[in-house]
């Protein structure tokens, strides 16, 4: 039986590893939000540039208002609670000069801008490199096109499950008798806002040798390096790679098999792999089953790897009726690599998941406490979970332009009534 | 920056081909018999070799390599020297075998107060499950993302290759990166990598605790959006194979244009194309079936549609419009038993601090380095280097 689902708010750190860095960020959909909300939760001051009618005013998946306030809509996006976390909130009109200079006075004060446009974009608002690093030789500029600044597909546009079937990996994606597949939601996004963030810090270390410089991760050209054996392997064989579903090359029974339900959920599955001897004898020492433990055409791994087909419709038959959760302990307890297919939901739940804080809580002012999964390691003396929820949108407009930039009252006022800059949602 | 590599998974080899890319010298300290990333296929001519394996020659290109026997005394000697000049180590090899190996974290960061001690495990080093063994699907699966891969009626399936490892892999160097930059000392690093895997379900969280919902896999379509969200982000077989089919979120009315099809831009649909995402694949089968990839990907991308071509690995190595060529992304790379490969570029490319790529080590081929000469000798008959 599982216990509620728990979220526990994240402890906070009064020493992150990127203390005293301010980011420009001025990304849209996936990929680049994920970058800077990690460089949020390393310590950076994020400040999100939106643009003042830039949200929904009725998204329909807003959530519920939990708390007694204004109705904003806009602010309860699930969307931007996932992936505006850790930042604060500007809103400026780039698209007038007063909101582009706005802009170029932060980046006077800023150490990197990152940005998610396709590659024109940058230019159509007057703010390319040169203009950049003119006003701030330090400024590290990292973008993140689709395909790169460069080359016949320059132009083209993709969001990352587009860039997935153009790097062969929704190719090699699938069941082996299917189609391909995509390799997840979004997972060249996230894999480039990782390597985003990765390259941004490695820009930043790098400043006291050479300077500001430019960073240009291509999405395309990041998610070619997770399937790179691939390409290799082609070349080296002669065979053009194939689709595996949950299969090993050479080890059996290595597959998802059917279990009951968890949480009233019949979509219920357990993934086990035997890779020797060792671990099959343990998962062995589980089924007690003798007629499989007699079973000649299981004798061996390579005997096992040929019969899977039937071994894996046997196993089925014996994991259907089980708990995966509890059968994925006893087969742990036995030294076989098993674990119930989890969801969101019981991840909720796991006790892996609350003793690690791999998903903790983030007290929004408009919907409470909010889930956030944090970075996948734990520094001992600078730790860096997520800072705080989602902004509010626009809230810090006028505190930066005050904080940071020193404007006179006048001169905010003066912004705000020219719409140049914002400090709530506009009607476009 | 010098980094040590103790490496026998896909996830500290990526961690150490990312530094390397960025200019760092990393070297792997190998057992008697190499990495086990040396040993997975496939090979030239299917010979296995542990100088040829492609993923060894992917991930472990410029990199130094160092045959060390750690289960010795003499051995683990050697190492404390190699640690004793390097700023990280990355480790991956099982808890089981810290001990022995001489390689326990604390005990390192004890030893060596300035290094960056990274671990990767499979669910890290503290925890009620933080001595479960995991395997890539296994670990897929406790990460969550496992669940949404694949069709609604079938079991769940994975994507390609390793990618959990791959991503425990970045993150660990993420992590280290984040831990010289901070420049408080020698810090312990702690990566899981059904972690890894969980941060990959991103809103799927928003979805459980609020709406106590399970985004269902959904087969080539997005995962966990209503009725009322945008279609196609699909995979659509066409005249000679898929297409990656996108509808533009700004103006989804290009769409009847692309495919001469007029409801596709009725309101009645454009209100609800998730919630009828088979009528939509049915109005876009007949130009999809009649049209080759090429033709409709340069037709939707005129019309500013995000269509993009499903290609397999062989195809996307051909560079059909020239694309990687021109941005010089194949890099020439000599294989160890001769002859050349082509293996994948820059994962970033830096205006001023250049990526940097090599080859794959022979195994060892930094013993050279090790002592002096009358030492290598020694500890060659030792059975230490």
């Amino acid at each position: 039986m599982l216990p509620e689902a728990r979220l526990v708010p994240f402890a906070g750190s009064d020493c992150r590893p990127l203390d005293g860095v301010r980011v420009l960020d001025m990304t849209t959909a996936v990929a680049g939000p994920v970058a800077t909300t990690l460089l949020g939760a390393l310590g950076a001051e994020v400040l999100r540039i939106e643009t003042p009618w830039g949200k929904p005013r009725h998204p329909s998946s807003a959530l519920p208002l939990q708390v007694e306030g204004p109705d904003e809509p806009w602010n309860r996006e699930p969307r931007q609670n996932e992936l505006a976390h850790s930042k604060r909130s500007v809103a400026l009109n780039l698209t007038m000069d007063d909101g582009r200079a706005v802009f170029l006075d932060l980046v006077e004060r800023s150490d990197v801008v990152l940005e998610n446009y396709s590659p024109r974009v940058m230019g159509n608002f007057g703010l390319e490199w040169d203009v950049l690093s003119g006003r701030n030789p330090q400024i590290i500029h990292v973008s993140m096109p689709a395909f790169g600044k460069s080359g016949p597909w320059r132009d083209r546009i993709s969001y990352g499950p587009g860039i997935d079937a153009m790097s062969g990996m929704s190719w090699l994606t699938g069941y082996v008798d299917g189609s391909p597949l995509k390799p997840g939601n979004f997972y060249c996004d996230q894999n480039a806002g990782l390597t985003a963030a990765l390259s941004t810090v490695g820009a930043l270390m790098a400043r006291a040798r050479v300077g500001g410089q430019t960073v240009e991760l291509a999405m395309l050209e990041g998610e070619l390096q997770l399937i790179g054996e691939a390409m290799v392997g082609q070349q080296l064989s002669g065979r053009e790679p194939t689709r595996m579903g949950n299969e090993h090359s050479s080890a059996a029974p290595h597959g998802v098999y059917p279990a009951a339900p968890v949480l009233g959920d019949a979509d219920s599955w357990i993934a086990m792999a035997c890779r020797d001897d060792a671990e099959w004898d343990g998962l062995l020492s589980v089924w007690c089953d003798d007629v499989v433990a007699g079973d000649g055409r299981f004798s061996t791994g390579l005997r096992r790897w040929r019969h899977r087909g039937i071994l894996d419709e046997m196993l089925a038959e014996w994991t259907a009726s089980l708990d995966p959760i509890e059968l994925a302990e006893r087969l742990q307890a036995a030294g076989v690599p098993a674990s119930a297919v989890m969801g969101a939901r019981t991840l909720l739940r796991d006790e892996q998941v609350l003793a690690r804080g791999s998903v903790g809580g983030l007290m929004h002012p408009q919907v409470g406490l909010s889930p956030a999964p944090q970075a996948a390691f734990r520094l001992s003396l600078t730790p860096a979970p997520p800072k705080h929820a989602a902004p509010l949108f626009a809230a810090d407009t006028v505190p930066v332009m005050r904080e940071i930039l020193g404007y006179s009252e006048e001169r905010i006022a003066a912004l705000l009534a020219s719409g140049a800059a914002s400090d709530r949602l506009q009607e476009r | 920056m010098r980094v040590v590599e103790l490496s026998e998974t896909p996830a500290g080899a990526y961690c150490g081909r990312l530094l390397a890319g960025f200019g760092a010298a990393v070297t792997m300290v190998e057992g008697a018999c190499g990495s086990a990333v040396r040993r997975q296929g496939p090979f030239r001519e299917d010979v296995p070799d542990i100088e040829g394996g492609a993923t060894h020659l992917h991930l472990n290109r410029r990199k130094g390599s160092i045959r060390l026997n750690l289960e010795s005394a003499a051995g683990r000697r050697l190492l404390e020297g190699i640690l004793s000049e390097a700023d990280a180590l990355v480790v991956d090899v099982p808890r089981r075998r810290w001990n022995d190996l001489g390689i326990d974290p604390s005990g390192v960061g004890a030893r060596h107060p300035g290094l960056q001690v990274c671990t990767i495990t499979p669910y890290g080093t503290a925890g009620p499950k933080s001595e479960w063994v995991g395997s890539e699907l296994t670990l897929y699966a406790a990460g969550g993302y496992l669940r949404i891969g694949g069709e609604p009626d079938r079991e769940p399936v994975k994507a390609w290759g390793e990618q959990g490892h791959i991503q425990a892999g970045l993150q660990a160097a993420l992590g280290i990166v984040s831990a010289l930059y901070a420049d408080r000392g020698g810090q312990q690093i702690d990566t899981a990598i059904f972690e890894a895997v969980a941060f990959l379900l991103g809103g799927g969280y928003q979805h459980a605790w609020f709406r106590d919902r399970e985004p269902k896999r959904n087969g080539a379509r997005l995962v966990g959006f209503g009725p009322g969200h945008l279609y196609p982000s699909t995979i659509r077989p066409c005249l000679d194979g898929w297409v990656h089919a996108h509808c533009n979120n700004r103006y989804p009315e290009a769409m009847a244009v692309l495919f001469e099809e007029p409801r596709l831009a009725e309101e009645e649909l454009v209100g609800s194309l998730m919630g009828r995402a088979d009528e939509v694949d049915e109005l876009m089968a007949p130009m999809l079936m009649r049209t080759a990839r090429r033709e409709i990907v340069k037709q939707a991308q005129e019309l500013r549609i995000p269509f993009t071509e499903v290609l397999a690995p062989s195809e996307v190595m051909a560079d059909a419009d020239g694309h990687h060529a021109s941005r010089d992304f194949w890099q020439t790379t000599a294989h160890p038993r001769g002859g050349d490969y082509l293996a994948p570029g820059p994962a970033v490319r830096f205006g001023r601090t250049a990526w940097v790529d090599g080859v794959a080590p022979r195994l060892g081929a930094d013993n050279a380095h090790l002592g002096s000469a009358q030492d290598r000798v020694r500890w060659r008959r030792a059975g230490v280097a």
